[in-house]
């Protein structure tokens, strides 16, 4: 990965002839390997956005298009797109235009039109990196005389190669036969190379060894592999912003300082922007609010005659932008403030953290003095185990935290690591119950099954060598959602009108558990299987009928008259002769219940309306029954106790039926 | 009636919930919460030394509680009501001696006021007017209770009830008074409502078991110690247990933890640390101070007809390129999973690294009620955990069309304190973890390290500043102020209140404590000529006052950029100085501003 600001330019040099489509039953063949190395590489920079100029020559192709090509030479070489950013356009035509073709190219012919191409293109522009990436399977006639010259000129003119092969690099002779045992998945290798092949490899480990840089042959790739680090998006890059600022204790100690967000949660660039479904033109669709009162005619208001207020509770208080601002807390802008120091592990919870990123601070860049003072601070903090707590705000109009900075030495740099930590707000004192509940609690063969399950499950072992070996690493794993977006974006680019394909296979694989696990923790899972039952609850959403409430009511009764006399069973009992003064007594009683719009207070009042009845029957004067009841029935709607009706009324039938 | 473009008219009723509060009460409702007060005239007391009276520290936690809800649940509904009172005053008066000072509804400015007012001693005296002490039925207070919830028309789905007294034999042993009492109890819990006992110090100790322990609804599980806690003499006490209770835990989410095929425990996910933040505006018409409703409506610029859902596309634009995707492609791209936690492995602890944050942790308990057998299962895993000190790592995704993130489960024990007060529970929290896109690459300068006399100094000085962190140590200035600012508006004070700043650093007591240590940890490390609070420019290593050379250009030269229209090259202050040099005068300092008053000049 280059550094920022630099330009690059690279030449992708295909070899799309004759021998390129060659490929054993069941495998793909050199030129699709090669068409998905160059897909994936220009992908990559079309939806990173880089600045990086790229050029497309093939070879090997049937017609003949370059500037050098004259008299019969440098034939079958096309140069199919100029020194350019990379866009959708080169997407779409490698997709439908890069196929194989018949012929045969001198890859060595191909790279000199490559050179030609970095040189009149490049001229009088300033480049930090000039690349050239050949892609073939090296089984062409050469002429190799050319080769002095051509790697003098790389040298001279600075232009980096790399190559990509079908099959790996021996280095060194000995080795054909390990590389038969290692590859099954490189097609060519198994089958021994052809005559031109061997010859073209040396040619290539020559140059490689000749040009000036280290380790030469690390740049000789295999198809494949090139697709296993290509298939990766590059992360999403972004520019470090160096906050500068003071650390102060007190009001007399203070160090320069320089504050980078070094870990922080990163969201996509672009946001989806709505456009017309017919013309996709953004410009044709447009977004209106308009505001309304909560009125029958939902009446219009117009923009000017809205003003801000903000809720207090049940009230709403008008404020005013301009009292808002005056009125609000300020503060003098930016700070790295020490509120004082406090041992790490009353700080480390780390379920505490809050905000959305981690800062490192360093000392002001250039400023030797501020090195040496601050890592003073970083040194105490770590020999004691401490951390600093800190005010920190970013600037005049952001809102300033409070935080907790680490001290963090690493073999080559020191710096503090500063983290939020919560405000007194913004915590939520949940109690739980206990998990120490003889219902719960596991016996021990169930918990020894969870602790095999752990044993099998270990993601970080130690080798033979006794090193560490972590199977998996989420911070390695690029986020799976700009993955396949971009995927996406790329499917719909070169073939529109096609449904979206799947996710790609490595990309599952990187987020499932690693086989080996999967297979070592097969058996404990089982047996935890067996040790701990686990059964849905079936969700029992139904409403019920209003039939069965009252029979669960009814039991339910029976158990409340057992437990506790309410106040009815007095009145209902008592020494109260007349039925119009118990009539009374009971409709108060009944009214009083039914202001509890609950089932629960609606079975009680049945029950006095029951007892009223029997009282009624029992004395032959049914008179006030009767009329309490019309008069009830006539104030239910009202009264909203339509479910209380059905009720009594199903329960009289239950009842005396 | 509803015409065509309305409904395709997406609607968005501006008085949206404050995103600092979670859980959707659409579907499950609105919180509550009764305190029922005891106002005999014990509970006016006052301690010895001057303590503040039971009552008087009742109304102090109410007074949090309230303004609490209003800051981050201020959907909630809260009631006050007292008992024992001289005066009645309740929906139907049909209760004697309960006075309902404030009927179930959202919290606000008046009703803080109101609280305030029966505080200390004047509060007492108010209090002593207005409401009295007189006989006691808890019975019908309980009653009465129950009717406040009933005239609810909101539907709610969480209901306690907080009993805060002194007396635990309220009714002097009337058996009929207190066997009414149980009754009325017992219908309040059968319709849902917890009923909790605060109850505070009386001389001669609080004995629950005399009458209150068969009020209280019965602890949550059996092991809960809640009836044998110790009456509260401290506000702290009482607000700590106040607190603990009175906000109801709302799952985020309930989904599965899959350890392996089959093998599901259900789990609720909970937010333990959500950033309150300052609430929204709300849009008002000018003329009645109401809330006025938004409606966004697309249409097409040219037509100016309405655009149907299926008439709109989602694009981005890339290589030159505007890739067009349907509005369910969109959703369709971000998913991956259904919603729910896949255990990958296990990892020891310390491979969990200190600056992997990327956004608050979220905590998980089982839910026995989606999957009976999960509690055990969650239980085994977490002790085990914990004894092997080890974290769960999973993939987690949290909801519908959501990508995947891969998360630590960290074991927490559960801990109680001298009180048996819960102080954290049991349960795994859940740290989210970066992926290789969150890192960014730094490019850290280099510097020698401090020496040890240097570092030794710095010890002194962090020992001298040492102090205990509390995570409830700090409040919000930001928020505190817009509250107070809208306490004041609403209740039309003169200014609001003033805060303290608590994240403001005490440089006098830093100072003074740090005394001569400054200056010799100064003497340490800078150099005398040395000033860090001076500007950057003017220190550069080489100390003196050299300015960068100045980029001057000739005549030629600039006549040069304007031929060839490069002067959009040359930077703004290399512009001015040209400016100057050729003795144009600008108004502007625009760049396009100083190159065209250029032109305009070499040009003439």
């Amino acid at each position: 990965m280059r550094k920022h600001g630099l330009k690059t330019a690279v030449v992708l040099c295909m070899d799309v002839g004759l021998t390129m489509s060659n490929s054993a039953p069941g495998e793909e063949s050199s030129f699709e390997l090669a068409k998905k190395v160059i897909q994936k590489f220009v992908q990559r920079q079309v939806f990173s956005e880089t600045k990086i100029e790229l050029a497309l020559v093939l070879f090997g192709t049937d017609s003949t298009d370059n500037p050098l090509s004259q008299d019969g030479q440098y034939q079958n070489i096309r140069v199919h797109r100029h020194l350019r950013i990379p866009d959708c356009e080169l997407l779409i035509e490698i997709e439908n235009q890069v196929q194989p073709e018949s012929k045969e190219g001198d890859w060595l012919d191909a790279l000199v039109v490559c050179m030609d191409l970095l040189h009149t293109e490049t001229k009088g522009k300033k480049y930090d990196c000039l690349n050239i990436a050949l892609l073939t399977d090296l089984n062409t006639q050469t002429n190799e005389e050319s080769l002095e010259v051509i790697i003098n000129n790389l040298t001279q003119s600075g232009i980096t190669m790399q190559f990509f092969l079908p099959f790996p690099v021996e280095e060194d002779k000995e080795g054909q036969g390990d590389s038969e045992r290692r590859d099954p998945g490189h097609p060519g290798t198994g089958k021994g190379l052809s005559r031109e092949q061997k010859k073209n490899m040396e040619l290539v480990k020559e140059m490689m060894l000749s040009l000036d840089v280290e380790d030469g042959l690390d740049e000789i790739h295999t198809f494949r592999n090139a697709i296993e680090e290509l298939c990766m998006f590059k992360r999403v890059e972004r520019r470090p912003v160096a906050w500068p600022c003071q650390l102060t204790i007190g009001s007399s100690l203070s160090i320069r300082i320089v504050g980078y967000k070094a870990v922080t949660d990163e969201k996509p660039k672009k946001m989806w922007i709505t456009v017309d479904a017919q013309s996709h033109q953004k410009d044709d669709v447009k977004r209106e609010t308009v505001y309304c009162l909560d009125d029958d005619n939902e009446t219009e208001v117009q923009k000017d005659d809205i003003i801000q207020g903000f809720r207090y509770g049940s009230d709403i208080v008008p404020f005013s932008k301009v009292d808002q601002e005056q009125m609000k807390y300020k503060h003098d802008g930016k700070c790295f403030a020490v509120l004082g120091f406090t041992k790490q592990s009353a700080v480390i919870h780390r379920h505490q953290f809050m905000g959305s990123q981690i800062l490192k601070i360093f000392a002001a860049r250039d400023d030797e003095h501020a090195g040496v003072a601050l890592s003073a601070l970083i040194r105490a903090l770590n020999e004691l185990q401490m951390v600093a707590i800190v005010r920190y705000a970013y600037n005049r109009t952001s809102n300033p935290q409070v935080g907790a900075a680490f001290p963090c030495i690493k073999q080559d740099s020191e710096c503090l690591m500063y983290v939020q930590l919560p405000f007194m707000e913004d915590l939520r004192h949940f109690t739980f119950p206990s998990l120490e509940n003889k219902k719960f609690t596991p016996s021990d063969a169930q918990l020894s099954a969870v602790d095999s399950l752990i044993d099998s499950m270990m993601l970080v072992e130690e080798d033979e060598n006794g090193e560490q070996r972590d199977l998996f690493k989420p911070h390695r794993i690029p986020n799976p959602a700009f993955q396949r977006h971009f995927q996406c974006l790329h499917h719909r680019a070169v073939s529109p009108g096609t449904p979206l394909p799947p996710i790609e296979p490595w990309l599952k694989a990187a987020l499932d558990r690693p086989e080996v696990i999967t297979e070592r923790c097969q058996d404990p899972l089982d047996v935890l299987k067996r040790k701990f039952p686990l059964t849905e609850v079936e969700k029992k959403k139904k409403l019920k009928t209003s039939a069965q409430i009252f029979e669960e009511s009814e039991a339910k009764k029976v158990k409340e008259d057992e437990a506790e006399e309410y106040n009815l069973a007095n009145i209902a009992e008592g020494s109260v002769t007349s039925v119009r003064i118990r009539g009374r007594q009971l409709t108060h009683r009944i009214e009083q219940l039914l202001s509890n719009k609950n089932t629960q207070y609606y079975m009680k009042s049945i029950t006095c309306i029951q007892a009223f009845r029997e009282q009624s029957v029992k004395l032959a004067n049914a008179e006030h029954y009767n009329s309490y009841l019309q008069s009830l029935k006539g104030s239910i709607p009202n009264r909203g106790l339509e479910v209380f009706w059905e009720l009594l009324v199903q329960g009289m039938i239950c009842l005396f039926t | 009636k509803a015409s065509l473009g309305d409904f395709f008219t997406s609607m968005t009723t501006e008085s949206t919930r404050s995103p600092s509060s979670i859980g959707d009460y659409k579907i499950t409702g609105r919180d509550s919460l009764v305190f029922l007060v005891d106002a005999s005239k014990e509970m006016f007391i006052k301690g010895e030394d001057g303590e503040p009276s039971n009552f008087d520290m009742t109304m102090q936690v109410v007074r949090t509680v309230y303004t609490s809800k209003i800051i981050s649940s201020d959907k909630d509904l809260v009631a006050l009501v007292f008992y024992g009172t001289e005066e009645s005053k309740n929906p139907r008066n049909s209760f004697k001696h309960v006075y309902v000072y404030h009927d179930l509804s959202e919290p606000g400015a008046k009703r803080v006021q109101e609280v305030d007012a029966l505080r200390g001693e004047k509060g007492a005296k108010l209090a002593a007017e207005t409401i009295g002490s007189g006989e006691t039925s808890l019975g019908d207070a309980l009653w009465c209770c129950a009717n406040l919830y009933s005239d609810i028309k909101l539907r709610l789905s969480h209901k306690r009830l907080m009993i805060f007294t002194c007396r635990d034999e309220p009714h002097g042993g009337d058996s009929v008074k207190d066997r009414q009492a149980r009754t009325k109890a017992s219908d309040l819990k059968e319709t849902g409502v917890v009923i909790d006992l605060m109850h505070l110090m009386k001389p001669g100790g609080f004995d629950i078991s005399l009458f209150f322990c068969d009020i209280v609804s019965p602890p949550e599980d059996e092991s809960e110690l809640g009836l044998q806690l110790q009456p509260s003499d401290k506000l702290e006490d009482l607000l700590k247990r106040v607190r603990a209770k009175e906000l109801k835990k709302r799952a985020l989410a309930r989904l599965n933890l899959c350890l392996g095929e089959g093998i599901n425990v259900a789990v609720g996910i909970y937010a333990t640390a959500v950033a309150a933040r300052k609430p929204g505006s709300i849009k008002l018409y000018r003329e009645t101070n109401e809330p006025v409703r938004s409606k966004t409506r697309t249409f097409h610029t040219q037509t100016g007809s309405l655009l149907l859902p299926s008439e709109i596309k989602k694009a981005q634009y890339y290589g030159g390129k505007e890739i067009v995707m349907e509005r369910d492609e969109v959703d369709a791209i971000k998913k991956f999973d259904d919603p729910g936690l896949f255990l990958i492995g296990f990892k020891p602890m310390e491979k969990l690294k200190l600056h992997h944050h990327i956004r608050p942790a979220v905590f998980l308990y089982p839910e026995e009620d989606e999957v009976k057998g999960s509690s055990c299962l969650f239980s085994a895993l977490l002790k085990k955990c914990s004894e092997r000190n080890v974290f769960a790592l999973c993939r987690f995704i949290s909801r519908r069309n959501y990508p995947p993130r891969f998360v630590a489960l960290l074991p927490q024990n559960e801990e109680l304190d001298e009180g048996k007060v819960q102080i954290t529970p049991p349960g795994f929290n859940v740290i989210y973890l970066p992926f290789a896109d969150d890192f960014r690459t730094l490019d850290p300068p280099q510097f020698p390290s401090a020496s040890q006399t240097q570092v030794d100094k710095m010890k002194e000085i962090v020992s001298k500043l040492r102090f205990k962190y509390r995570s409830e140590g700090f409040e919000n200035p930001v928020i505190q102020q817009h509250f107070r600012n809208l306490e004041a508006l609403a209740l039309d004070m003169m200014a609001p209140e003033e805060i303290e700043d608590l994240i403001m650093p005490k440089v006098d007591q830093i100072d003074q404590r740090l005394g001569p240590l400054v200056q010799e940890f100064k003497d340490l490390v800078y150099p005398a000529y040395y000033n860090p609070e001076s500007k950057p420019a003017a220190k550069r290593k080489t100390g003196g006052a050299e300015k960068k050379p100045k980029v001057e250009l000739t005549e030629d030269e600039l006549k040069a950029h304007v031929q060839n229209n490069t002067l959009v090259k040359l930077t703004v202050p290399v512009l001015k100085d040209a400016c100057k040099q050729f003795g144009v005068r600008t108004t502007g300092t625009k760049k396009q501003e100083l190159i065209d008053a250029l032109i305009a000049r070499l040009r003439s």
